[in-house]
């Protein structure tokens, strides 16, 4: 598989632990990852490039992440985001998916789980092309 | 953490009516709040427990908020125990208060050090203590504490001692100037660095500090003659042993008399910034301060053979050879690649054959020396050019270097030595550094894949990730446990207990029903043993001696042995040398222990109470005993109140309904068995009832010596001697707490069950009395041996038996529930039966034939 076809994924989360983790198991499934702990550097990064998927914390600091989902979708309404959040209420969680998230995961969750979803993100976005 | 005090402090404003003769009903809501916070506290605990597995992504604020969590609802609990017997339990804030701020410390980053903070003896210490005694100590000393092996005894000299060392000689200050001449071009590289280590080696050790190491070093020296055996002092930094390879930059010290210890300690920190130490840093942009140096003090092991073993070929890691090298005498010529020394290739399966042998002549060898320090010696004439292992040794050294690379997984490279007893001993192992290599040979994992067939894939749970190789073996009986070979695949259909003494020896393990929350896969977990529970299939598809490779990190288990996937893990993250793991892992040590198994041991106090588990359970044990002597206002609610069971067998119980436990429409004063609806209270009921079970021959002591024995024994635990003699269930839906006094015995049983097998568990508590000890033994031993048989995990104490089982389906649930009863009614015919040792495996078979027959 070259380079050109791999489904590229952003992630953003403060806590390094969680890029750490994900990214080499996002990588090994054949994704190409990068991977950011300030919002800000993620934030000028989108606008360079545009991503497949996004994978999301709500609650940094700094840009918070439901305005950080905002940008994407904005500078790219086909990307497809899924939020991860420690802080999981029905209200975040609507407002999430009013905002055009694709999935919504509660940490921790099972490293299975996550795959699962980008899988299905990927899917939906091979479908629609 | 100001929420947590100020909630303290409302506890003790908001409690000062009085609580006399509050309406039952508002007592049992009280009950009822102290079983469900119970049961929260629980199951928070297990999936927490869980994390650790590898399986879930979890960052620091999910170990925070559970914690916090948990300590708020261990602080309801003694609220409510508080209320239920008002200002009673008070003691048990200061516990709570104890435990959470250990916690929050911790949380803050400030790892809490058992005993004092200077130094540790091996045997305490565990791998979530890397940070404070150096990665070299802290494998050493697990291998040395969990994977059975021999190593050194020792202790380690901690990096608080290295910041106290440093604060005190104010040599943080110093070097910082020191390091800015340098950087300025005030100062050569070589100026700096020695400045700071005559500054080190001038430095005093504080008084605290040296009281400290010279009491470790009478513990180590217990036994041991100073004269004969001295030390070895070994540097164990931070940063040692890591993916920063520091390896052999830092200063070890052989055959030290213990007089010279704080002079060799002060060489040892000093070598932290040699020249070429602060150098490598510089080139790597680590910070100075960032590198702590711990000390690993141990007794010198006089080696008649000593070498180095590398689990894999380091510069051909596809070779899928061991390579050893070993020499005469003390080991560091080796070590240090000054002689060269014979080279053993190895295979590196069973029984690990040798490939090629390269001996050299080895005409000299490093010995201790009488009084310190190490000479050279000449080799005898015939010795240099003969091997210095025999066939056995070889196999050995490969069998523990597999088990270390197996539970570190890495490849290794092991310091080993042979003593004068022919003794192994592990002087010290770290991870081989071959991820260049590596990454060659599993580039694309996805092909590699595609040559092997899968059995099966996304069946059931992962308990514990990571990927291993091995052969089947099933687990049916007592026996396939005795069996059990090194190395194998454990595949078995339930989880019990009984499997933990193998876990330990498996590659891997799978079940066809379990949870990644029982009691089996916490022990996976200690070991590390990737499993995979709740298959439901393993059994039916994989045979014994099928060659099966078990990935518990996708989930998939594969028909052979897949080598690049093994390989594949040796490059990855290690998930269990992250900060988080190790911060959930000390967390857990504040939370998880259960030190109080016994309401009659003098332990079982507020202050006893170690850890949240020990607190929730005191207040489970208190909440039950205080019901049963509250002084409610019985004229408000009597149909609540205790009602006497109507049984065919004289069984004095009375019943207290805390909920739906039994049939609206029963009589006021009496209830029908069959109006008992409470799930375990009837399963319990079913099983005391099987015909032959309750044996209707006189007691032979009388009622009234066995009770005044009661009422020595217990005086403390049952407070209310109105109730003394009198058996009691509390039960609800779910929910039981039987307590019993028939005949000679005093015995408890609690059990919670519902659809959700996470919520459900059995407890069982025998302790007899009265009969002599012998007998109260054997009866012991008896039910110990019938429970362990039906899957509890038990735990005997003289003549005191627990048992506990958690996690089945409502069926399974209930049926140990009738299995209980059962042995309740049987244990009634023991002490007057149970003469002789015979006498056991005679009712053990009649128990037996019991259970066969009525529960199926």
């Amino acid at each position: 598989m070259g380079d050109k076809q791999k489904t590229k994924i952003l992630i953003l989360d403060d806590e390094p632990i969680v890029l750490k983790r994900l990214k080499p198991a996002l990588e090994k499934s054949g994704y190409d990852v990068e991977a950011f702990s300030r919002s800000l550097e993620a934030s000028n990064r989108i606008m360079e490039q545009d991503f497949d998927i996004v994978i999301t914390d709500l609650k940094m600091e700094g840009l918070d992440g439901m305005e950080f989902l905002s940008q994407v979708k904005e500078r790219s309404p086909v990307t497809e985001v899924i939020v991860i959040t420690g802080f999981a209420t029905m209200d975040t969680a609507k407002e999430s998916f009013k905002k055009g998230v694709f999935d919504f995961l509660a940490k921790p969750f099972k490293l299975g789980e996550i795959k699962d979803v980008v899988a299905k993100a990927e899917q939906k976005i091979k479908n629609s092309e | 953490m100001s929420t947590f005090t100020d909630m303290i402090k409302a506890a003790f404003k908001g409690r000062k009516k009085s609580a006399s003769k509050v309406p039952f009903s508002v007592l049992f809501s009280v009950f009822q709040k102290i079983l469900q916070y119970n049961n929260q506290v629980l199951e928070l605990m297990a999936e927490m427990g869980t994390k650790l597995g590898g399986a879930y992504i979890f960052d620091q604020q999910y170990i925070r908020s559970t914690c916090h969590h948990i300590a708020d609802l261990v602080y309801k609990l003694i609220y409510n125990l508080n209320t239920l017997a008002p200002k009673k339990y008070l003691k048990l804030y200061d516990a709570l208060g104890a435990i959470n701020s250990d916690i929050e410390e911790e949380l803050a980053g400030r790892p809490v050090i058992p005993q004092t903070e200077y130094t540790m003896p091996y045997r305490l210490i565990t791998d979530d203590f890397t940070e404070v005694v150096g990665a070299k100590n802290a494998n050493l000393a697990e291998i040395k504490n969990l994977l059975g092996l021999k190593a050194p005894e020792g202790f380690a000299i901690t990096t608080q001692a290295f910041k106290a060392f440093m604060e005190y000689n104010r040599l943080l200050e110093k070097m910082d100037a020191l390091n800015a001449a340098w950087q300025k071009g005030d100062a050569s590289k070589k100026q700096a660095a020695e400045e700071i280590r005559r500054l080190i080696l001038e430095g005093t050790v504080p008084q605290p500090l040296q009281k400290e190491i010279y009491r470790s070093l009478d513990n180590l020296y217990q036994g041991v003659n100073p004269e004969e055996v001295l030390l070895a002092l070994r540097s164990s930094a931070t940063s040692e042993d890591t993916e920063h390879t520091f390896a052999g930059q830092y200063l070890s010290l052989l055959n030290e008399p213990r007089e010279n210890i704080l002079q060799a300690y002060k060489s040892i920190l000093a070598s932290l910034y040699s020249d070429s130490v602060m150098e490598y840093r510089r080139q790597k942009e680590l910070m100075d301060y960032q590198d702590s140096m711990a000390v690993a003090c141990q007794l010198i092991v006089d080696a008649k053979v000593s070498g180095v073993l590398y689990t894999l070929d380091p510069r051909a890691p596809d070779r899928d050879v061991m390579l050893i090298n070993a020499t005469w005498g003390l080991g560091a010529p080796v070590v240090s690649g000054k002689v060269r020394a014979d080279l053993y290739t190895m295979d590196r399966e069973e029984p690990y054959p040798l490939k090629s042998l390269d001996i050299v002549r080895k005409p000299e060898k490093l010995v201790p020396q009488k009084g310190g320090g190490t000479d050279i010696r000449t080799v005898h004439q015939e010795l240099q050019t003969k091997t210095c292992l025999t066939d056995e040794q070889m196999k050995q050294i490969a069998e523990a270097g597999l088990k270390i690379e197996r539970y570190f997984k890495k490849p290794q490279d092991i310091e080993w030595a042979i003593d004068h007893e022919d003794n192994l001993v592990i002087l010290q192992a770290r991870s081989l550094n071959i991820k260049d290599q590596v990454a060659n040979l599993v580039c694309d994992i996805s092909s590699v894949l595609d040559d092997f067939s899968i059995i099966f894939r996304d069946k059931g749970s992962i308990a514990q990730e990571g990927i291993s190789t091995g052969k089947v073996f099933l687990v049916k009986t007592e026996e396939d446990l005795d069996r059990f070979p090194s190395d194998a695949v454990l595949v078995t259909a339930y989880t019990s207990p009984r499997l933990g003494k193998v876990i330990k020896k498996a590659s891997a393990i799978i079940t066809d029903v379990g949870s990644p929350t029982g009691h089996m896969a916490t022990i996976a977990r200690e070991f590390r043993v990737p499993t995979i529970v709740n298959t439901g299939v393993a059994t039916q598809l994989l045979h014994p001696d099928q060659v099966i490779t078990v990935d518990a990190r996708e989930n998939v288990v594969y028909e052979g042995a897949v080598k690049a996937l093994c390989y594949y893990e040796f490059v990855d993250e290690i998930f269990e040398t992250t900060y988080e793991y190790r911060l959930l892992q000390r967390v857990l040590k504040k939370i998880a222990p259960l030190n109080l198994l016994d309401p009659s041991e003098k332990n079982f106090t507020p202050s006893g109470c170690k850890t949240f588990h020990d607190i929730t359970r005191y207040v489970h044990e208190k909440a039950v005993e205080e019901l049963i002597g509250l002084e409610y206002d019985r004229t408000s609610d009597t149909a609540r109140a205790g009602r006497k069971l109507k049984f065919d067998i004289p069984l004095d119980l009375i019943l207290i309904d805390i909920g739906g436990g039994i049939r609206d429409s029963a009589n006021i004063s009496y209830i029908k068995p069959q109006e008992v609806i409470s799930v375990p209270m009837k399963a319990f009921l079913d099983g005391l009832s099987v015909p032959g079970g309750w044996d209707r021959e006189p007691m032979s002591v009388d009622f009234g010596s066995f009770m005044s024995s009661l009422t020595r024994t217990f005086s403390s635990s049952m407070a209310t001697p109105k109730y003394i003699g009198q058996n009691l269930a509390v039960l609800s839906k779910e929910y039981v707490n039987i307590n019993l006094r028939l005949g000679y015995h005093f015995n408890m049983i609690a059990a919670h069950i519902t659809g959700n097998l996470n919520d459900n568990y059995a407890y069982f508590r025998f302790l007899g009395g009265v009969t002599d000890i012998s007998r109260r033994s054997r009866r012991a031993k008896m039910l110990a041996e019938i429970l362990t048989k039906s899957d509890f995990r038990v735990d005997i104490r003289g003549d005191l038996v627990i048992a506990r089982i958690k996690k089945l389906d409502l069926e399974m649930m209930e049926k140990k529930m009738k299995i209980l009863g059962l042995l309740v009614a049987f244990t009634r015919q023991l002490d007057v039966k149970m003469n002789h040792e015979q006498e056991i495996d005679r009712l053990k078979n009649v128990f037996q034939d019991l259970k066969n027959d009525y529960i199926k």
